[in-house]
């Protein structure tokens, strides 16, 4: 093409602006669609699902606020082993998470699967189901299954877990550097061996990252675990609740919020420490 | 040709050293034909040849000749898809996966790209030469035996790298990885050396300089080398005899000393040199 290329035809400029016109408009249809869908959702949802009866105007609220503002310190001293169980829950839920993790990061990695018609599709479905499912649909299961308390948190975190650990694992396993798997393969090494010589290496630092990173969103798990009876925090915040302990809900809120400032804090700095 | 074979297969079964028996031919393709895919294009297309006890064979030829496939066949990192190659007196091509590991162990390979672990240190690459003879315990803690160590520390020294012992891999500079792979396929105590194109990512002084050591330590453990490369000139002065590939044939084959011109720009099918 050259500068002095033919001047533009006047019917290609009115085809253009046409275009153009053409566009504007469907433009315009679209965000008035969009608008009309979120009208109809707020009247829906808002207007029409909220019982205003019991909206009790400014001075409910008011009233409401200030129950929930009366703190209870009297519970403190009774928060600190729920808090502790919290913290253990997720820590355990987290390493419990990591080794069912290996075999499904393992299958769902195409380079790596034992066999790419079973075991490859078993794992990137072990790994759907895995986050598809909600913590506490998890642990209501797990509270049916093995009772309340303590353990049924951990696995339900645990299995909440296994879904985006494994998944990151087998894409960094999917995207590692071939050629030191293929020089330990050269020496005679066994599967074993290629896999912790040639492939762990190299994942190693994503892998610790992400773990850090799901043990955090975990310590958030945990805490609300003892709402379906799985231990915790969350027990006492359902036993304060259903006393209209109101005070106590409000310290319970506020023993979360220090835990979880605490594993942000933890996590930062052993992030730092190993990258 | 037959006959020898049968002698070394029947040392091996009385349990003695195949290594006495093979002055003659350690290696020996035969017809040696590969294919990626079923029905693609034939890479190899029937090479033959063997490489004897005090062999410094170059493999030469163009890009795409298929000078990598040919190499990585005899360790079976390429399957073969037709022929055979015999290494150390016994097919290579029927092995199962376990046999297969136990000849690698005696197969020592170098790589253009030093295919080193690079989170790993220096000392533990090199040591990773003698996961063959490893159990998973001991390679599960990285706690080698101290005959391991000490060979690690004598192949490093000997190699000039005895001041990057504890290095990350990849703290190190091309030649110096390069040495790192070196020491570890010295590692393993092999009996062949396969390397290619050791020297494509060094420059023209380092290549020498690795080409050198490696020539050296060849001679001074009696281990026969196959190495793929690009610098004809640096084959010649290295090596002292010359496979020439073009197009997935076998064209040239005969000491270096006796190379002609010709016989290069036969094989580049241009003008060389
Ligand atoms: N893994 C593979 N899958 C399919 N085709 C391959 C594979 N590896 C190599 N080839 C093909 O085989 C042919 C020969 O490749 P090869 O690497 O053996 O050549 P080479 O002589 O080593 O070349 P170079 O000098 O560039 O290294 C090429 O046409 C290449 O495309
Ligand atoms: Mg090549």
């Amino acid at each position: 093409m050259s500068i002095t290329a033919a001047p533009v035809s006047a019917h290609g400029f009115d085809a253009y602006l046409a275009h153009k016109r053409r566009r504007r408009i469907n433009n315009w249809l679209l965000v008035a669609c969009s608008v009309a869908l979120l009208a109809w959702c707020f009247w829906d949802t808002i207007m029409f699902d909220t019982d205003w009866q019991r909206m009790g105007g400014a001075l409910g609220i008011g009233g409401t606020l200030e129950r929930f503002l009366l703190i209870d310190w009297s519970l403190l001293p009774k928060l600190l082993v729920p808090a502790l169980e919290t913290l253990m829950m997720a820590t355990l839920g987290t390493i419990l998470g990591c080794v069912f993790s290996l075999p499904v990061a393992w299958f769902g990695a195409a380079n790596v699967t034992p066999s790419k018609y079973f075991f490859y599709p078993l794992g990137r479905f072990l790994m759907v189901l895995s986050r598809s499912i909600h913590e506490i649909i998890w642990a209501l299961l797990f509270v049916g299954a093995v009772g309340l308390g303590a353990l049924p948190g951990i696995l339900a975190v645990a299995m909440r877990s296994v879904g985006f650990i494994s998944k990151i694992t087998a894409e960094a396993i999917e995207n590692i550097d071939p050629k030191p798997v293929e020089a330990i393969r050269a020496v005679g090494g066994n599967q074993f061996q290629v896999m912790y010589y040639g492939i762990v290496p190299q994942i190693l630092p994503v892998i610790i990252g992400t773990i850090i990173f799901e043990w955090d969103i975990n310590i958030r798990r945990s805490a609300i675990m003892g709402l379906v009876g799985a231990g915790g925090l969350g027990l006492v915040f359902f036993r304060q609740m259903a006393m209209f302990n109101y005070g106590g809900v409000t310290l319970v809120v506020l023993a979360v919020l220090v835990l979880i400032a605490i594993g942000e804090v933890i996590s930062h700095y052993a992030r730092k420490a190993v990258i | 040709m037959r006959h020898e074979k049968i002698i070394v297969e029947g040392r091996a079964q009385r349990g003695l050293p195949a290594k006495v028996a093979d002055a003659m031919s350690i290696l020996e393709v035969r017809n040696l034909k590969v294919s990626y895919s079923t029905g693609g294009p034939q890479i190899l297309k029937g090479i033959d040849f063997e490489v004897g006890g005090d062999d410094f064979c170059a493999v030469i030829g163009p890009s795409g000749a298929g000078k990598s496939t040919l190499i990585r066949c005899i360790n079976r990192l390429v399957e073969p898809t037709e022929g055979d190659i015999i290494l150390f007196g016994q097919s290579v091509c029927p092995l199962n996966s376990g046999d297969l590991r136990r000849l690698r162990r005696r197969i020592g390979m170098i790589f253009q790209e030093f295919n080193l672990v690079n989170r790993m240190s220096v000392m533990d690459n090199v040591l990773s030469g003698r996961l063959g003879y490893t159990g998973a315990f001991r390679s599960f803690f990285k706690a080698f035996p101290k005959e391991d160590i000490d060979r690690a520390l004598n192949l490093l020294e000997r190699v000039g790298l005895q001041d990057h012992v504890d290095k990350r891999a990849d703290a190190l500079s091309g030649g110096q990885r390069q040495r790192v792979g070196i020491a570890r396929a010295l590692m393993q105590r092999p009996e062949i050396l396969l390397l290619d194109e050791p020297t494509s990512a060094l420059d023209p002084k380092i290549s020498r300089d690795v080409m050198g050591l490696i020539r050296e330590l060849a001679a001074e453990f009696k281990i026969p080398v196959l190495c793929n490369i690009h610098d004809v000139q640096l084959a010649l002065e290295t090596c002292n005899r010359i496979i020439g590939m073009q197009d997935g044939y076998k064209k040239f084959d005969g000491p270096a000393k006796g190379m002609r011109k010709q016989d290069l720009d036969e094989i580049y099918a241009m003008e060389v040199l």
